[in-house]
C-alpha cells in the first residue's frame, strides 16, 4: 500500500495503488464523560474496495454514526488507523488540510438535505467547486447543470430549494456532492426522510454512479435498501459482525451474530479434501466463505454429488439439530473452500433462543433432504428414512427454547 | 414604521387535479420591530405567504411592498440580490453545510453576498456566533453540535449580511420546548434589541403568546379582525 506522506505535496490528490478505497485499522472510540468512560468503537478493523456499493446497519446507539465520522475525518480515533483513498488522514494532517482533503475526495449526503435555502439549486451545486477551487470559474455553472440534468432537475435549475419537493431536493443534494467528482460518496440515510419512489430514484443513482467506478457507503435502515448493494456491513455494539455469519443467517438478531462473530473460527481446505464423512460426529456448523462444497452420496464404488453449496450457504446443520452423524460426505470442490465454523453447542443453544432462524433453517433443511431423496440412488428405505430425519428436524428446529 | 405590505395578494397553483387556491386576497401591513407570528394548520397557505414575502414564489395577482420597494417588480436577478440583503431566512431543518466549521457557514452568504472583506466576514461571524453564544463552538462542524445549538447558528446565518427582516418557516419544529424557548429568546432579543423584523410561520397554536402580535391564517385568508398591528406603546416599552 502507498501511503502519501503528509509532508509531501502530492496529499491532496493522494492515489493509491492498491484496491481498497477505505481502510480502518484497529479502529478504537472513547468517549469521556461525568458518567465515565465509553468505547463507542471497539477495534474495528475494516477494508472497502474501490467500485464497491457498501451499505451499513446497526441499531441507534451500535457506532455507526462514529464510524461514518472517522471516514469523513470529522471525528479523531482514539488509536488505529484509517485510510481513505491512500491518505492516512490523521497522521500528520490538520484540520484545514484536512477539510480540503474532504473536499476534493469525499461527496457527502445526510438525512436533512442541507441545501443553502437563499441559493438556487444551481448555485447550491456549484458551490463545493468554489469552495474547493476546481475548475475553471466559467466552467462551474455548466458542469452543475450537467449534474442537475443527471440527477433530472434541470428544469428547477434556478429554482430555489423551497420550491421543488423534498425527494428533489435530496437529488440536488446528491448532485451537490458529486460537484468535485469524489471518488467515494457517503451517504448518512439519505432516503429516510423520503417516500418509497424517490427513495428508489436515489438508489438508481447510486447505482449508476457505481457502474461509473464509485465507491458508496450508505448506512441506512431500509433492508430494501440493503438488498441492492454489493456489501452489508453490521455494526453492534461497536464491533463488525463477520459477513459470512450475517449473510448465512440473516434472520438472526444482531447479538446472535455478534457472539457468533466471536466464537467462529475459519478454516481454509484444499480441492477435493474431505469435510465431512458419512457417519463421522458432526462437532461444527459450517458456514461457506469462499469456494464452493460438493455434497456427495457414495454407494459401493459409485458416487453421485447431491448438491454444491457456495458462498453464504451453510452445511452440518441437520446433523446439528438432529444430534446425530453426517449423513452425506462433504469435500472441497476443484479450488480451495474457505469455511467459517461455529461450534455445535453455540449453536443449538442460539438456534433455541432464536426460533426464526431456526425455522428458516429448517425451511433450507427441508429443501435439501428433498433433493437428496430425489437424488439419491440408494435404496427406498433409505429414503422413508429421510423423511423420517426430516420430520424430527422439523419439530427440533421449531421448538420453543426452555 | 410600515416595512412590509402585501395588497391583495392572491396565489393560484394549477394542478392536474384543477386549481388550487392557496391565498386569497391577503392584505397585511408589518410596522417595523414587530414580531409577528403566523399561525395555521398544515396547508394554510403559511408557508405560501412566506415565499410571496421573500420573493422565492410569483404570485398570481397584487403586490408586496418591502420598504416601499415591489418585490415581484423585479428580475429575478435583481431580486436574488435584494434578498440577500434585505431577507434572512430560517427554515425547519437547518441546512447548515456539514463539511464546513460553524464559522465558515456564516461567513459563506457574505462572501457569497460580497459584502465584507473577507477579514470583516470573520470578525462579523465571530460576533454572530457570541451573540448566539456559541463562539466557544466556531471552529467545529454542525455534526458536533445538538440540534438547538445548530438551529441557533443557521439564525446566526440568517443575520450574516444583516437584513432588516428575518422570515422563520417553523424554526422550532424540529425542537424540544426547552431549546425552543431558547430560539424564542434569541428572536426576542433580536426584536427588542437589535431592532429587527420577524415574520414566523408556524402550526403550534401553543405558541401564539411568544408573538408581539400573532396573526391566524386558514384556507389561504388571514383572519380579518387581525390586520391592524397591535403596534404601540407596549411594544416601545418592551424595546427598552
Amino acid at each position: 500500500m502507498i501511503q502519501t506522506s503528509p509532508l509531501s505535496s502530492g496529499i491532496l490528490d493522494s492515489v493509491s495503488a492498491t484496491d481498497s478505497m477505505i481502510e480502518l485499522r484497529g479502529l478504537v472510540k472513547r468517549f469521556s464523560n461525568a458518567a465515565g468512560e465509553f468505547t463507542v468503537l471497539k477495534g474495528i478493523d475494516l477494508t472497502i474496495n474501490r467500485g464497491q456499493f457498501v451499505s451499513i446497519v446497526g441499531k441507534s446507539g451500535s457506532g455507526k454514526s462514529t464510524l461514518l465520522n472517522m471516514i469523513t475525518g470529522i471525528d479523531h480515533p482514539t488509536e488505529g488507523q484509517v485510510i481513505v483513498n491512500g491518505t492516512d488522514i490523521y497522521d500528520g494532517i490538520n484540520e484545514s488540510t484536512r477539510s480540503k482533503w474532504r473536499g476534493k475526495n469525499l461527496g457527502i449526503v445526510f438525512q436533512f438535505f442541507q441545501l443553502l435555502p437563499m441559493l438556487t439549486l444551481l448555485e447550491n451545486v456549484m458551490l463545493p467547486m468554489d469552495y474547493v477551487n476546481m475548475y475553471d470559474f466559467d466552467e462551474r455553472p455548466q458542469r452543475a447543470m450537467e449534474l442537475l440534468k443527471l440527477v433530472g432537475l434541470e428544469k428547477f435549475a434556478n429554482k430555489l430549494p423551497v420550491l421543488v419537493s423534498t425527494g428533489q431536493q435530496q437529488l440536488a443534494a446528491i448532485a451537490r456532492a458529486m460537484a468535485c467528482d469524489p471518488p467515494l460518496l457517503i451517504a448518512d440515510e439519505p432516503t429516510g426522510n423520503l417516500d418509497t419512489k424517490s427513495a428508489d430514484t436515489i438508489i438508481q443513482l447510486f447505482e449508476l454512479f457505481v457502474s461509473q467506478g464509485k465507491t458508496i457507503v450508505m448506512v441506512t435502515h431500509d433492508p430494501s435498501l440493503t438488498s441492492r448493494t454489493h456489501r452489508n456491513i453490521i455494526i453492534s455494539d461497536g464491533e463488525l459482525i463477520n459477513e459470512t455469519i450475517s449473510r448465512s443467517l440473516p434472520q438472526l438478531r444482531h447479538r446472535h451474530m455478534l457472539e457468533f462473530t466471536k466464537l467462529a473460527e475459519t478454516k481454509i481446505y484444499q480441492p477435493r479434501e474431505t469435510i465431512l464423512s458419512r457417519d463421522e460426529h458432526v462437532d461444527y456448523f459450517f458456514m461457506i466463505r469462499s469456494g464452493e462444497v460438493e455434497v456427495v452420496l457414495q454407494d459401493k464404488n459409485k458416487e453421485t454429488i447431491i448438491s454444491k453449496l457456495g458462498k453464504d450457504e451453510f452445511f452440518g446443520e441437520m446433523e446439528l439439530l438432529r444430534g446425530g452423524k453426517a449423513i452425506a460426505n462433504v469435500r472441497a470442490g476443484n479450488k480451495p473452500v474457505e469455511l467459517v465454523l461455529l461450534p455445535r453447542a453455540d449453536f443449538t443453544r442460539v438456534m433455541n433462543e432464536s426460533p426464526i432462524t431456526a425455522e428458516a433453517v429448517s425451511k433450507i433443511v427441508q429443501k435439501r433432504l428433498e433433493a437428496q431423496k430425489m437424488l439419491d440412488p440408494r435404496e427406498n428405505h433409505q429414503s422413508e428414512n429421510m423423511v423420517s430425519i426430516r420430520r424430527k428436524n422439523k419439530s427440533a428446529a421449531t421448538r420453543p427454547s426452555k | 414604521m410600515t416595512i412590509l405590505e402585501l395588497r391583495n395578494v392572491n396565489k393560484t397553483y394549477s394542478t392536474a387535479a384543477g386549481d388550487f387556491v392557496a391565498l386569497k386576497n391577503v392584505n397585511l401591513k408589518v410596522q417595523a420591530g414587530e414580531f409577528l407570528g403566523v399561525v395555521g394548520k398544515s396547508g394554510a397557505g403559511k408557508s405560501t405567504l412566506l415565499n410571496m414575502i421573500n420573493g422565492v414564489d410569483t404570485l398570481t395577482s397584487g403586490n408586496v411592498f418591502v420598504k416601499n420597494i415591489s418585490v415581484h417588480d423585479m428580475t429575478e436577478d435583481q431580486r436574488a440580490q435584494w434578498r440577500g440583503k434585505t431577507m434572512g431566512v430560517v427554515y425547519q431543518s437547518f441546512q447548515l453545510l456539514p463539511m464546513l466549521t460553524l464559522i465558515e457557514n456564516i461567513t459563506l452568504p457574505m462572501d457569497l453576498a460580497e459584502n465584507f472583506k473577507p477579514r470583516e466576514s470573520k470578525e462579523r461571524a465571530m460576533e454572530l456566533l457570541k451573540m448566539v453564544e456559541l463562539e466557544e463552538h466556531a471552529n467545529k462542524l454542525p455534526a458536533f453540535i445538538s440540534g438547538g445549538q445548530q438551529q441557533r447558528v443557521a439564525i446566526a446565518r440568517a443575520l450574516a449580511n444583516d437584513p432588516e427582516i428575518l422570515v422563520a418557516d417553523e424554526p422550532t419544529g424540529s425542537l424540544d420546548s426547552v431549546t425552543a424557548d431558547i430560539i424564542f429568546d434569541l428572536f426576542s432579543k433580536l426584536v427588542y434589541e437589535k431592532n429587527k423584523t420577524i415574520i414566523m410561520v408556524t402550526h403550534d397554536m401553543s405558541l401564539t403568546g411568544k408573538f408581539s402580535r400573532s396573526l391566524t391564517m386558514q384556507d389561504g385568508e388571514l383572519i380579518e379582525a387581525e390586520l391592524e398591528p397591535a403596534f404601540d406603546k407596549t411594544m416601545m416599552r418592551r424595546r427598552k
